[in-house]
């Protein structure tokens, strides 16, 4: 049995290849992929970063060929032309340890786009999922799943991967939530537009953030923000009066100069020294004084002071990274055990077989030599099976433990010359 | 039997210590709640010392010092633990709790005995003992201020020089710790006022004048004097959270000075 992973990735493949192997409904293509007798299991992992389709197969080149066909042809989008590449330039493959490392990778998130991303789990567990639903996957990727939710959930226990933010967006909430006790009571101030703006407030509205208004050159586009987030629409020439309302202010606004000058600010808090502003400035050119920050209760981060922050974060996940590789190479290891324990069963199976039925041909010509009635013949057939079953224990039980490592092929090997068990085989044959 | 209670405490404020400190560093919301709760044995335990104490016959004199302090850690922490219902920062308990450990330890280490009571006039010991209790808990309250207005001032300077702790140390936000440091002045200023009063009552009882001009209240009333201009230009004047917390901090050390060095000197 060996497992095979393809499969292309944010790296291995630019978005515009990746988005023709995009397959909203995987179930068909693995209930045609598993339809192949070459293929004993697969799943198939789609999202926008990621398709990878892995499978356990006895004929790996069959298996080679029949997931190039996949690729080529069965995971294309229906209504995407033919991407002019060549695959092979996308596509990359993993094999047995490797592909067992890779899918515990991926679960772990360790091979995000944004290490640590949570997201990811949900996905690896969705996939696996339909894979059970349309029958695809078997007893080894069940197991091997099962243990990459394990690893994942260790990962996330024993690290501090997920722990501290990496986008700006999250950066300037988490800092919202180390100035102010509660963001449900907070007022926001969104002057202009813009993504970036638009996904720092998600967050924002993530950490609980309350009440919000709008201001924009443009009173058209600021009520269809208002509209989109629920907030109350305001000209620019509402700003001070509502400056001084606000506690966070997020502006990213277009113009050479900058809108929140120190006078500006100084005027607006003037009548609530108490409280605090974060103002977070998205805006490029600058549309906050950099000055604005030495004012006593004003907080004020630049679109550089957030992304220095989440590089700092992303580089100590970087750090936490090392230890949950890991961690995923400890359990890589647990399952490669269990799988070589796999190999032991043919060999037990045989041997198990092959002594019963010497066994069962021993006593029968016992019984026949010697008159016994029916309840002695069965406390000789049971006894026989006894001694049988103590001779054996020990020879299995050692197999197990050996097949689990590298080395244990040559116990299997040792057994089977020593029972006989290849020439029992070809004689059944 | 109220000795072995206060060892008891002690222990379980070192616990409540431990716990915080493992709840700050891992982090783990879990132990942080073990520690609020091992927290709030520890103080309950301490304030039941302090009655069986109390019943002792005679009792022993509150103005022994390190009955003083272990009698201020203990109200500090409970008046930690209430606020703690309506302010966020449960983390200040890695603060909260080994200051309550050392001030019951040091209590535990020199006990107190019931010789001195005898030295005080029947008639000026509940005097006596008003003025420390009231005295006390009103340094308990500042003394809280004061923690709030450091980790305060840290913060704050973190955040303003664009390197923030990160939420994953759970630390109060700079908000909260303002909240904080406000109400422990509202209470903690009345009480001291209070113990203050019932100082000079006790000295009428004693000597007959409310001033002897002993270094001790000197440098109380002036502490008394210093904090009541910041109470009035805190409240009065709306003002901002840093210069509060600055305030809060240098107010408590000099009171500290001022009410607790001077009597060790002596």
């Amino acid at each position: 049995m060996r497992i095979l992973l393809w499969g292309m990735n944010h790296r291995s493949a630019p978005l515009a290849v990746r988005e023709s192997f995009a397959v909203a409904e995987v179930g068909p293509a693995l209930e045609k992929l598993c339809a192949s007798p070459e293929i004993d299991e697969a799943v198939i992992f789609s999202t926008c970063n990621r398709v990878e389709i892995v499978v356990v197969t006895r004929d790996l080149e069959a298996a080679r060929l029949r997931l190039r066909v996949c690729f080529g042809r069965e995971l294309l989008r229906g209504d995407a032309p033919a991407p002019p590449i060549r695959l092979e330039d996308h596509l990359y493959e993993h094999l047995d340890a490797d592909a067992m490392r890779h899918v515990l990778r991926v679960a772990s998130s360790l091979d995000s786009m944004v290490v640590g991303e949570p997201q990811i789990l949900g996905q690896t567990k969705q996939a696996y999922q339909t894979a059970v639903d349309c029958g695809a996957a078997g007893p080894i990727l069940g197991r091997l799943f099962q243990h990459a939710f394990a690893t994942a959930k260790r990962v996330r226990s024993e690290t501090r991967i997920a722990e501290r933010p990496v986008s700006v967006a999250r950066v300037a909430a988490e800092l919202a939530t180390q100035i102010f006790e509660d963001l449900a009571q907070k007022t926001a101030l969104l002057i202009g537009a813009g993504e970036m703006a638009e996904l720092a407030l998600s967050a924002l509205r993530g950490a609980g953030l309350g009440a919000l208004c709008v201001v924009n050159r443009s009173a058209e586009r600021a009520a269809e923000l208002a509209l989109r987030f629920g907030a109350s629409a305001h000209g620019l020439d509402e700003l001070p009066a509502l400056l001084a309302q606000a506690d966070v202010v997020l502006c990213s606004i277009g113009g050479e100069r900058p809108l929140l000058t120190c006078e500006v600010v100084e005027r607006a808090l003037a009548h609530r020294p108490e409280r605090p502003l974060f103002v977070i400035d998205i805006g490029v050119p600058r549309n906050a004084e950099a000055g604005i920050n030495d004012i006593e209760q004003v907080y004020l981060y630049d679109i550089d002071d957030l992304g220095a922050l989440a590089q700092r974060n992303a580089d100590e996940r970087g750090a936490e990274a090392a230890r949950a590789e890991a961690i995923v190479e400890e359990q890589r290891q647990r399952f490669d055990g269990w799988l070589s324990a796999l190999r032991a069963v043919p060999t037990i199976q045989h041997l198990r077989e092959r002594v019963e039925a010497l066994r069962s041909a021993e006593l029968e010509k016992l019984l026949r030599r010697i008159d016994l009635d029916a309840a002695l013949r069965e406390e000789f057939d049971a006894w026989s099976r006894s001694l049988v079953n103590k001779i054996l224990h020990p020879p299995i039980a050692r197999l197990r433990k050996e097949a689990e490592r590298e080395e244990g092929i040559a116990y299997l090997e040792a057994a089977r010359a020593l029972f006989a068990l290849d020439e029992a085989e070809s004689d059944g044959e | 039997m109220a000795l072995r209670i206060q060892a008891l405490t002690a222990a379980l404020y070192l616990l409540a210590s431990l716990l915080a400190g493992f709840a700050l560093a891992l982090p783990s919301a879990r132990a942080e709640r073990f520690a609020i709760r091992a927290l709030w044995t520890a103080a309950l335990l301490h304030l039941a010392s302090f009655a069986l104490l109390h019943r002792l016959d005679p009792p022993p004199p509150l103005t022994h010092l390190p009955v003083a302090v272990s009698f201020m850690a203990c109200i500090g922490t409970l008046f930690f633990l209430v606020l703690l219902r309506r302010v966020r920062m449960a983390a200040l308990a890695v603060l909260v709790a080994p200051i309550a450990f050392l001030s019951s330890v040091f209590a535990l280490r020199i006990a107190p005995s019931s010789a001195g009571a005898s030295e005080l006039a029947l008639s000026s010991a509940s005097w006596s003992h008003a003025h420390v209790l009231l005295a006390s808990a009103g340094l308990a309250c500042l003394g809280l201020s004061a923690i709030a207005g450091l980790i305060f001032l840290l913060e704050h300077r973190r955040i303003k020089t664009k390197h923030p702790l990160g939420a994953r140390w759970r630390l109060p936000s700079l908000e909260a710790l303002d909240r904080a440091n406000r109400a422990s002045l509202v209470l903690g200023f009345p009480l001291l006022s209070l113990g203050v009063a019932s100082g000079a009552l006790w000295l009428v009882r004693e000597r007959g004048t409310p001033w002897s001009g002993a270094p001790h209240e000197v440098a109380s009333l002036l502490a008394w004097g210093i904090y009541a201009l910041l109470v009035g230009i805190r409240f009065g004047s709306q003002q901002a959270a840093r210069p509060a917390a600055l305030s809060a901090v240098a107010g408590f050390v000099f009171l500290c000075l001022a009410v607790i060095g001077l009597e060790v000197l002596a």
